[in-house]
């Protein structure tokens, strides 16, 4: 790693590091203040329910439809919605631009006429892209953590709700290896952002109606949101072998991958 | 020594071509002008000395040394001036240059900035963003020099400079020259390629059209004389040595080019009646189409 570099990046990046974890923060603890309410009409609310198409329902990110009553169901539909899918939109607008962004603002002139090789420029970019993500993480896990302890009536177990942000940060992570692939497949810089933040939206998509029920649901294995287990209320719910296998092993190809090409990539302007 | 060795050097893009075939050696101590028109293939032979690109065929070595497989180390020793001076922005110029200089090693280089701050006449506290494309390339200009390389690469450096400030910068160029740095000096500019270069390599179409000393090239510099008369006239009328490509031979306008004596030119035409004379330099691309075909 070089750590001019890495500080360079550091510097550059805290502003949108900041606004991000405070709005989704943010998000997550108002959400979670709604939870007294939809207990106070606990009644009301399931008769709403019962007219609800149960598929719907699971499209938003309940696992059955009473987990909106407890505490770590209704945060786990929270957690789908602004931590996996817009930490991942986060992560992946950060990792495809933070290289490209040197092509497309012509700085890479400046950059690569240093001694420094492509190899540490893109190890230096790839951890400050992680460390942006694990911090993203923590600091939103740390007010969801505090917004059910506020607002939790009766027990709260800690083992789901730390199974359920490990893979949320697994699943971050890997929105960004998969950007780092994207710009380093770009021939000609230019912004790639609406790309993929339409590409995590669309896997977003394809894992909402794989989860409607009376769907064969298989397909939705293609999309990585699928690889997170959001049924924290099941009795048998932990860390799944293949789960952690699938993320790490993806995470490391796409990582790979890209160091390769961008070691023999041209930079044009 | 060659400071720099190209070797057949092909670079294509998909079906275009950037460069072909490219042979070039630039002895050390030498300020090497590189020129031809836009889309000759000067950048892109630059950016494969820096590894910004890689060859497709050939090779090309700096300093006796690979410019793929040892980039860092040869970047360690040169100095390059992009053609865009594209800086990080949200920086002051002084931030950017100690982070430029950064890279390079411990050393202390905040005596060398404040110097080439001063000569160029740059405030060290403006932002980046704030400056004009002139001061821009100022900038770009010293965090090349920081670390006092032993090749520079200067991709059209004079651009956007005022004439002031473009003299002292020679004078820099010079003085770095004198110390012992080689200096490759890329531009599509004729006149500065000639005031201020030793040698100077024309490239078209991708590739070397030739390789002249500056003093022979002056030598059979080529004039672009227009002459008006008021009746017709033929241009052999006038029995003149050295003429080059004519535009226009016969009517009233004779438009050619000459590198003959000028002193001939001139008494052969003291007897006639003329309305109007010029005698220009040709610029470049009319140098490319009439003597480097």
């Amino acid at each position: 790693m070089n750590r001019i570099l890495f500080q360079l990046e550091l510097r550059r990046n805290a502003r949108s590091l900041i606004l991000w974890s405070v709005v989704i923060g943010l998000l997550v603890f108002f959400t979670m203040s709604f939870f007294r309410t939809v207990l106070q009409y606990q009644q009301q609310i399931s008769g709403m329910i019962q007219l609800v198409p149960a598929a719907v329902i699971k499209m938003r990110g309940f696992a059955n439809i009473n987990d909106i009553f407890s505490i770590m169901g209704f945060y786990a539909a929270n957690n789908l919605i602004y931590m996996m899918l817009l930490g991942s939109i986060y992560a992946i607008i950060l990792s495809s631009n933070i290289l490209l962004k040197e092509e497309y603002g012509k700085t890479a002139e400046y950059l690569m006429s240093r001694p420094i090789t492509r190899s540490k420029i893109f190890i230096s970019k790839l951890l400050l892209v992680c460390l942006n993500i694990v911090i993203l993480n923590i600091l939103v896990t740390l007010i969801g953590f505090i917004a059910i302890h506020v607002y939790k009536k009766g027990t709260f177990e800690i083992h789901p709700f730390l199974v359920i942000s490990l893979y949320t940060l697994l699943l971050n992570l890997l929105f960004g290896a998969l950007g780092f692939l994207i710009s380093v497949m770009m021939k000609r810089a230019r912004p790639v952002t609406s790309f993929c933040v339409g590409l995590v939206l669309v896997l977003y998509f394809l894992y909402s109606i794989s989860r409607m029920s009376g769907v064969d649901g298989t397909f939705g294995y293609l999309s990585p949101f699928k690889w997170v287990n959001v049924d924290l209320l099941s009795p048998t719910y932990g860390v799944e072998m293949w789960r952690t296998a699938a993320f790490i092993g993806t995470i490391t190809l796409l990582i790979l991958l890209s160091g390769l090409i961008y070691r023999r990539k041209d930079i044009l302007t | 020594m060659h400071i720099v060795e190209i070797n057949h050097l092909t670079k294509t893009y998909g079906r275009s071509r950037g460069i072909e075939d490219l042979n070039l050696r630039i002895p050390e101590g030498n300020i090497f002008g590189f020129i031809g028109p836009n889309g000759a293939g000067k950048s892109t032979t630059i950016r494969i000395l820096l590894n910004l690109i890689f060859p497709t065929s050939g090779s090309a070595s700096i300093f006796g040394l690979d410019v793929v497989r040892d980039s860092k180390k040869i970047r360690s020793r040169t100095g390059y001036v992009p053609s865009d001076a594209n800086l990080y922005g949200r920086m002051k110029v002084l931030e950017f240059l100690k982070l430029m200089a950064a890279f390079y090693s411990a050393e202390n280089y905040d005596h060398r900035i404040r110097y080439l701050l001063d000569l160029f006449d740059l405030d060290p506290d403006r932002k980046i963003p704030e400056l004009s494309m002139g001061n821009k390339k100022k900038v770009s200009i010293i965090q090349a020099m920081i670390h006092r390389p032993e090749l520079l690469i200067l991709d059209e450096p004079t651009s956007g400079l005022d004439p002031l400030i473009q003299s002292r910068f020679f004078e820099l160029l010079y003085e770095e020259n004198r110390q012992g740095t080689t200096i490759f000096f890329s531009s599509h500019t004729l006149s500065e390629v000639q005031a201020f270069c030793k040698t100077v390599a024309i490239v078209r179409d991708g590739t070397i059209v030739n390789v002249e000393e500056i003093a022979s090239l002056r030598k059979k510099q080529l004039k672009k004389v227009r002459i008006l008369f008021p009746v017709d006239k033929t241009i052999e009328d006038f029995d003149l040595g050295g003429i080059g490509p004519v535009e226009s031979g016969t009517g009233k306008n004779l438009i050619f080019f000459y590198s003959g004596d000028i002193n001939v030119l001139i008494g052969k035409m003291a007897g006639q009646e003329i309305e109007d004379l010029s005698i220009e330099e040709p610029s470049l691309e009319e140098i490319f189409l009439h003597y480097y075909k």
